[in-house]
């Protein structure tokens, strides 16, 4: 793969130097502009400049973010009582922070994280920018069966998340068996996802009629996203498995590349497309239903996450960590609004994510300077 | 077979399915009526019960469905051709959304809670959501690109549903009206909704149409457009302004009906090519084909309910596009 990747238009020419400069030590001449050359010992990379200076201001806007979650609420908590909570230390504030709000921060974080970079993933290998899990089916399939288990009486808060789970993944199954055909055509597989989307969520708000109106309400608030009283029991599953999934992300960082060439590019190289693809989606697929099993199907976090991050680093693919860190951002800083804008009213989460992040995706686009006509997605 | 015969007989199969559709739309129900009994009450009146059903009932349903249907699919057709996005629809493009926060408000604010008076404001709002979204992507460099007016879109269709998501979990009564507009239906649609938006139907056809050649030649990209004498902006401003007009027209008579928009310019280009001057009106005649069988199957499926047209369209129409985008190569 590596040797693709100096010719491809797509990526970044990450493994060149090393080949043209094989002597350590030797300062490299054929780096590429915009990248800075880290050396350890006999290793060398390429650092993407921009995107490494993106990534750190996302990660330290997200702690402030963070401490500000811990601190603002009912009660105010001092900044430096909060940390210590977090670290550890005995303090008179270990109920409000480390018992109330800590555990559902962490939940937050997490779904953010995981949508992020599902969308990431999806809107590569569909080559299209409205490509995400909620618009090809995943939240769709989740919900339909949510809905449909409420509706029918099903009312035990452990055994829903693990069917949401399921009907994300097997609407996304259905969706690719149904787009297969001797390949993973973008359009096709884009099409029949929302095919299906549309489909299930026919069905899922014929569901809602059936019901009764508490239970509509109450279907309502699980498909808008919310956090509350979300806590450990969800923080821990869903931590241990993306903690599984880390070192596929990284395998999927790197797959990108190839994943977002045009078909008769790949072929021509002589990538199997085909299998990267279905890596990429099924990773996309198992992050974004795990994500919509513990907080609901958080609208447009896995839409705007990306497209934010990749006007933000500049780069021609969607950058993974960043999408990441801005997911999580995107959530902790929308369920902090949905606490306190109408306190005490609680709005659900889902409500105010698209508020935090559309705006500045609408004014990212308005200043673009032209992101690359048509760009990869 | 020659283009051109291949086109007359398309032509002339949507115009007999579409009148099929209408007489099927006419005589079944949760009371069925002869199809000689149908043709008769339209044309000689009469005060049985079964010429008082079709002519109070069922004549006003299936005339809005018509007109619906031929909004909602033709606007889809202008949209993916300006967007040049094939998953471009009305719904994904916050303009059904604006129409739905307009409904919202309505219910939640202004105390409105018939069906003629919801007609105005989802006007309004789907009016305000297109225009926000054209200026979005119009500012900055480059001007209104397929992309910037997708992902501009995108984010409108994504700031309106929190308006109507925040609405809806704070005003519980309003949640109770809306989630039965919000399906989409014909069922209660009378004369009075189609006689207020014919107009509106009749400029917003006339708006697409009269650009069917600049969505042809956008087709083939911005540059090429521009190299065959296009105004590409006028263009999009056209073609986008006749899509607003059109989805409000579907959106205000029968509530958010997703599928139509999507799959029915889809269906068209499978039948008939490429060339907007034949895809317009056959995805006009396809898309009320395509809601009136939905409707109706839908009013005697589960009897004695009625399953909502917006429902049994999706349902329906899904396995269709699967078929047809699996059959071969999608033109974007």
């Amino acid at each position: 793969m590596t040797k693709t990747d100096d010719r491809s238009a797509f990526g970044h020419p990450a493994g060149a130097s090393e080949r043209r400069a094989p002597g350590a030590g030797q300062p490299s001449r054929v780096r590429p502009p915009g990248y800075a050359v880290l050396r350890f010992r006999k290793a060398t990379f390429l650092l993407h400049r921009r995107s490494a200076a993106v990534t750190a201001a996302l990660a330290l806007t997200l702690a402030a973010a963070s401490l500000a979650y811990l601190c603002v609420g009912e009660t105010f908590v001092h900044p430096l009582e909060a940390l210590k909570v977090v670290l550890g230390h005995p303090s008179p504030d270990e109920l409000v922070v480390g018992t109330l709000r800590e555990p559902r921060m962490t939940v937050g974080l997490l779904v953010g994280a995981a949508f992020g970079v599902a969308g990431a993933l999806i809107q590569t290998v569909a080559r299209n920018p409205l490509a995400s899990p909620d618009i090809i089916g995943i939240s769709q399939g989740a919900s339909a069966v949510t809905v449909g288990a409420m509706t029918f009486g099903v009312t035990s808060y452990t055994l829903l998340p693990y069917l949401s789970v399921a009907g994300g993944i097997l609407a996304a199954l259905l969706v690719y068996v149904f787009a297969w055909r001797g390949g993973l055509h973008a359009t096709r597989f884009v099409l029949i996802g929302i095919g299906f989307a549309i489909a299930l969520r026919s069905v899922t708000t014929l569901f809602m009629t059936k019901g009764d109106y508490l239970v509509a309400q109450q279907a309502q608030i699980w498909m808008t996203g919310s956090l509350n009283g979300r806590g450990w029991p969800e923080a821990d599953p869903l931590a241990l498995t993306l903690l599984v999934l880390l070192p596929f992300v990284a395998w999927a960082a790197r797959a990108q590349r190839t994943a977002a060439m045009d078909d008769d590019t790949a072929t021509a190289l002589g990538v199997r497309l085909g299998r990267v693809r279905f890596g990429l989606v099924l990773l996309g697929v198992v992050l974004a239903s795990v994500a919509t099993g513990a907080a609901g199907p958080v609208d447009f976090v896995a839409l705007l996450a990306p497209q934010i991050a990749r006007r933000l680093t500049r780069t021609a693919q969607i950058p993974l960590l960043s999408s990441a860190l801005l997911g999580a951002l995107i959530v902790v800083l929308a369920d902090l609004l949905a606490r306190k804008l109408f306190a005490p009213t609680e709005l659900p989460v889902g409500v105010l994510t698209a508020a935090v992040g559309a705006p500045y995706l609408i004014w990212l686009i308005i200043r673009s300077r032209s992101v690359r006509n048509g760009g990869t997605a | 077979m020659r283009v051109s015969v291949r086109r007359a007989v398309a032509m002339t199969a949507a115009v007999v399915a579409l009148l099929l559709a209408v007489l099927f739309s006419l005589a079944v129900g949760a009371r069925a009526i002869a199809p000689a009994a149908v043709l008769d009450a339209l044309l000689h009146g009469g005060h049985s019960d079964a010429a008082e059903v079709i002519r109070e009932l069922r004549v006003p349903r299936t005339v809005v469905g018509v007109m619906v249907g031929a909004a909602l699919a033709v606007a889809g057709t202008a949209l993916q051709g300006i967007t040049r996005n094939p998953i471009a629809d009305p719904g994904i493009l916050g303009i059904s959304q604006g129409a739905s926060v307009g409904v919202v408000l309505a219910i939640a604010y202004a105390g409105v809670h018939t069906l003629t008076g919801y007609v105005w404001y989802a006007f309004a709002g789907a009016a305000i959501a297109s225009v926000a979204v054209y200026a979005i992507a119009s500012s900055g460099r480059g001007g209104a690109t397929p992309v910037k007016l997708a992902l501009g879109g995108a984010a409108i269709n994504a700031l309106l549903v929190s308006v109507t998501t925040a609405v809806l979990t704070t005003r519980a009564s309003a949640l109770d009206e809306f989630r039965f507009w919000q399906v989409g239906s014909l069922s209660g649609r009378d004369a009075d909704i189609a006689a207020r938006i014919w107009p509106f139907l009749l400029v917003g056809l006339l708006l697409v149409l009269s650009v069917a050649r600049g969505l042809d030649a956008l087709a083939l990209g911005e540059d090429v457009a521009k190299g065959l004498g296009q105004k590409v902006a006028t263009v999009r401003l056209v073609g986008g302004l006749g899509a607003t007009v059109l989805t409000a027209v579907g959106v205000a008579a029968a509530g958010p009906i997703a599928f139509i928009g999507l799959a029915v310019p889809h269906i068209a280009r499978a039948i008939i090519g490429s060339d907007h001057r034949w895809v317009l009106p056959l995805a006009a005649l396809l898309g009320p084909v395509m809601l009136l069988v939905s409707d109706t199957v839908g009013r005697v499926v589960f009897p004695p309910s009625e399953v909502p047209a917006g429902v049994m369209t999706a349902l329906i129409g899904v396995p269709f596009l699967v078929t047809l985008v699996r059959r071969k190569a999608v033109a974007a």
